[in-house]
């Protein structure tokens, strides 16, 4: 009875670490499909910066992001997370002024709900199944850094400039994020 | 350098990039045209240099020279000149040096000039990781019997952005072709190559023409630029060599092929799986139809005829009295044969009748007779046994001890002289009064004149094969144990005379 039992559960962690590791695979390519869709589409936003230039900001985007410092699995699934989720929530806000196709933005938008949802899920499971440490810091300094977006569009008044800036910053962002998921393990 | 090749395919994840992304969005490198009203610009990797090169859309505007300055989006930094491209006759600049962040969105304006009148100012700003035109770098190729080495020159330095853009952004693809056979090899290109260096393609075709073509494949999957394609012929092998070992391998491989072959066959074979015997015994085989329609009848058995034959004979009492001046009714003499004649011993009067089963079925074996049923028990197991029985002894012992005649002393044993060869077993006849045939038995003599006493009768042998003249043990006077069960059945049915045996 003890051994059959200690055998479906070495059974069923064996299969749960396999799943995992194919949906990490998995996820890099989902990752990395849903960036490059997601920059496409924001370069096909037209535009110009020639009258912007005193509008420009440097939103300092977290040095762990830019210079792709080794994160746990996990960690990546969050971060990934949270770059979707709030540049997500950024596009949302007022674009009036900015004259974009509005299809081009809601296609932004369903590939990054999209996206959004399915990273979602794995961090249940991840939160289900194993116990680790999130990064917190990391973490705090990315919601940082997506609130002087939001602020700095607040406060130019989501004038076509500041989207312009704004469009600039999340592209740079969209590269890190590639940058991040193709150091998720095999 | 020198590569090793494993003839290692596309990571999966870049085949996946293709496959995936080319189903989610169709073409992507359809991005927006680099330009403004007045210029056209274009940005490419060449030769491992950043060069960016623009085009008057007028072209009745000709400036004879240019100068250009950058600035960048993601910070409030100020517009700056690049140095080398100040005052420059030709249309495009290398901004390797200049330039070191790959994911930068740069804004560059070019001036055009004749003399000091600016005839042209050019505006444009780009993500430089989205739209850098990745150009093939130069490439030479030295074949050999069957491999062929592709040299690639690079920087002996590599700037800064060069390192990002092989890190990360793009991968080395070289393509090997040969009629409508394409491979492709992905060398693994990290921050440190530098210098020249090869990539060995090997197990190939000696004497075959190979076509080599090398290109940067980008991650984010843009316009792909080939290398003009470079063909060789492989120089043939030496026939000394490797044609003999070829030949050598072949006769070998050819060998070990035929030996598994044969090997299973006959493995097969025995098994039984195949070729399966078909010599059937005769008696299954029926190819014969007469044989099988007039089947031989199979050898009679040696069959032995045996006749009973019944006997009358006056029984021989052997008087025990030897009171001489006794004359019982019950008593029965007779005469004592000699030796090998048939003895009867009989009991004197007095006597207890018959009470035990095995009297009782002794007389069955002998012949029902009343007068004498006592005698029918001993003669039985006189008959039965060639020694006295120590039961026979004993009632004789009892009874002449009763009888007050001359007995022997307790214990002594009475011993009986029996010829084996005069063994009768008697059976029930109905006609009993057919004097039976004797055999040849020179030494016993026979009443046949008393019907009322029936001597045992005997078997004789007669017909094919013989027959002993006495009863085997299968057939049967039954031992004294024997025919307690059959005490009171004196019935003829008790006795079958079938196929010549008697048995009970």
């Amino acid at each position: 009875m003890t051994s059959r039992c200690i055998l479906q559960t070495a059974l069923l962690v064996y299969f749960s670490t396999t799943v995992l590791a194919m949906n990490y695979n998995l996820l890099r390519f989902q990752l990395s499909s849903s960036s490059v869709e997601c920059q496409e589409l924001l370069l096909q936003l037209n535009g110009t910066s020639k009258d912007c230039l005193k509008d420009r900001m440097n939103f300092k985007i977290p040095e762990e992001i830019q210079k792709s410092q080794q994160f746990q699995k996990e960690d990546i699934v969050l971060v990934t997370l949270e770059m979707f989720q709030k540049t997500s929530d950024i596009f949302r806000r007022n674009l009036s002024s900015t004259g974009w196709n509005e299809s081009i933005v809601e296609n932004l938008l369903a590939t990054l709900h999209w996206q959004k949802e399915h990273l979602e899920e794995i961090l249940e499971d991840i939160m289900q199944e194993e116990n680790f440490t999130w990064d917190h810091r990391t973490l705090l300094h990315l919601k940082r850094y997506y609130l002087r977006i939001v602020r700095y569009l607040k406060a130019k008044e989501y004038s076509v400039c500041a989207w312009t800036i704004v469009q600039a910053e999340i592209l740079k962002s969209f590269f890190f994020l590639d940058k991040l998921t193709d150091s998720l393990p095999n | 350098m020198l590569w090793s090749q494993n003839a290692s395919p596309l990571r999966s994840q870049n085949l996946c990039f293709v496959v995936c992304i080319s189903l989610l969005s169709g073409v992507l490198s359809s991005l927006p045209e680099l330009s403004d009203k007045s210029c056209t610009f274009k940005v490419t990797l060449r030769n491992f240099r950043v060069i960016l090169s623009w085009e008057v859309k007028n072209h009745s505007i000709v400036p004879d020279h240019y100068t250009l300055q950058y600035t960048v989006i993601s910070r409030p930094d100020g517009v700056k000149t690049v140095e080398h491209c100040s005052n420059i006759t030709a249309s495009f600049c290398d901004l390797t040096d200049v330039w070191e962040v790959l994911p930068e969105t740069y804004a560059v304006t070019v001036d055009g000039f004749r003399g000091n009148t600016t005839l042209v100012t050019c505006f444009v700003d780009f993500f430089l990781a989205a739209y850098i035109s990745l150009e093939p770098p130069e490439f030479d190729i030295v074949n050999f019997i069957d491999h062929i080495n592709v040299n690639v020159n690079f920087p002996p330095v590599l700037p800064k952005i060069l390192e990002e853009l092989l890190q990360f952004h793009l991968s080395l693809i070289i393509e090997e072709q040969s009629g409508e056979i394409v491979k492709k090899h992905n060398p693994v290109l990290d921050e440190n190559v530098i210098g020249n260096f090869t990539y060995v393609i090997d197990k190939l075709l000696p004497n075959t023409n190979y076509c080599v073509s090398i290109y940067f494949m980008p991650r984010n999957l843009e316009a792909i630029r080939r290398s003009p394609v470079k063909c060789t012929l492989l120089q043939p092998a030496r026939d000394t060599g490797s044609s003999e070992s070829a030949r050598i391998g072949g006769i070998i491989t050819m060998f070990l092929i035929a030996a598994v072959f044969i090997s299973t066959i006959i493995i097969l074979k025995r098994v039984g799986y195949i070729c399966l015997r078909n010599d059937f015994p005769k008696v299954l085989n029926f190819n014969n139809l007469s044989a099988w329609v007039f089947p031989e009848m199979p050898p009679l058995e040696a069959v032995a005829f045996v006749e009973v034959i019944h006997i009358n004979r006056k029984k021989k009492v052997w008087n025990y009295n030897y009171n001489d001046e006794s004359d019982s009714n019950d008593e029965a003499t007779a005469p004592l044969t000699s030796t090998g004649g048939y003895t009867k011993h009989g009991l004197l009067s007095g006597l207890p009748g018959p009470t035990s089963a095995s009297s009782a079925t002794g007389q069955d074996c002998l012949e029902p007779d009343t007068e004498e049923p006592n005698l029918s028990e001993l003669e039985a197991e006189s008959l039965m046994a060639p020694e006295p029985s120590p039961r026979l002894g004993k009632l004789l012992q009892d009874r002449f001890s009763e009888d007050g005649s001359s007995t022997e002393e307790a214990g002594d044993k009475i011993i009986f002289n029996v010829n084996l060869s005069s063994v009768f077993v008697s059976t029930l006849d109905d006609d009993s009064d057919i004097p039976p045939v004797l055999p040849s038995f020179p030494e016993e003599t026979y009443d046949l004149e008393d019907s009322h006493t029936l001597e045992p009768s005997f078997l004789a042998s007669g017909g094919e094969g013989t027959q002993p003249p006495f009863p085997t043990p299968s057939a049967e006077c039954p031992c004294p144990e024997d025919v307690l069960s059959d005490k009171n059945d004196n019935s003829e049915s008790d006795v079958d005379i079938g196929d010549g045996y008697i048995m009970r």
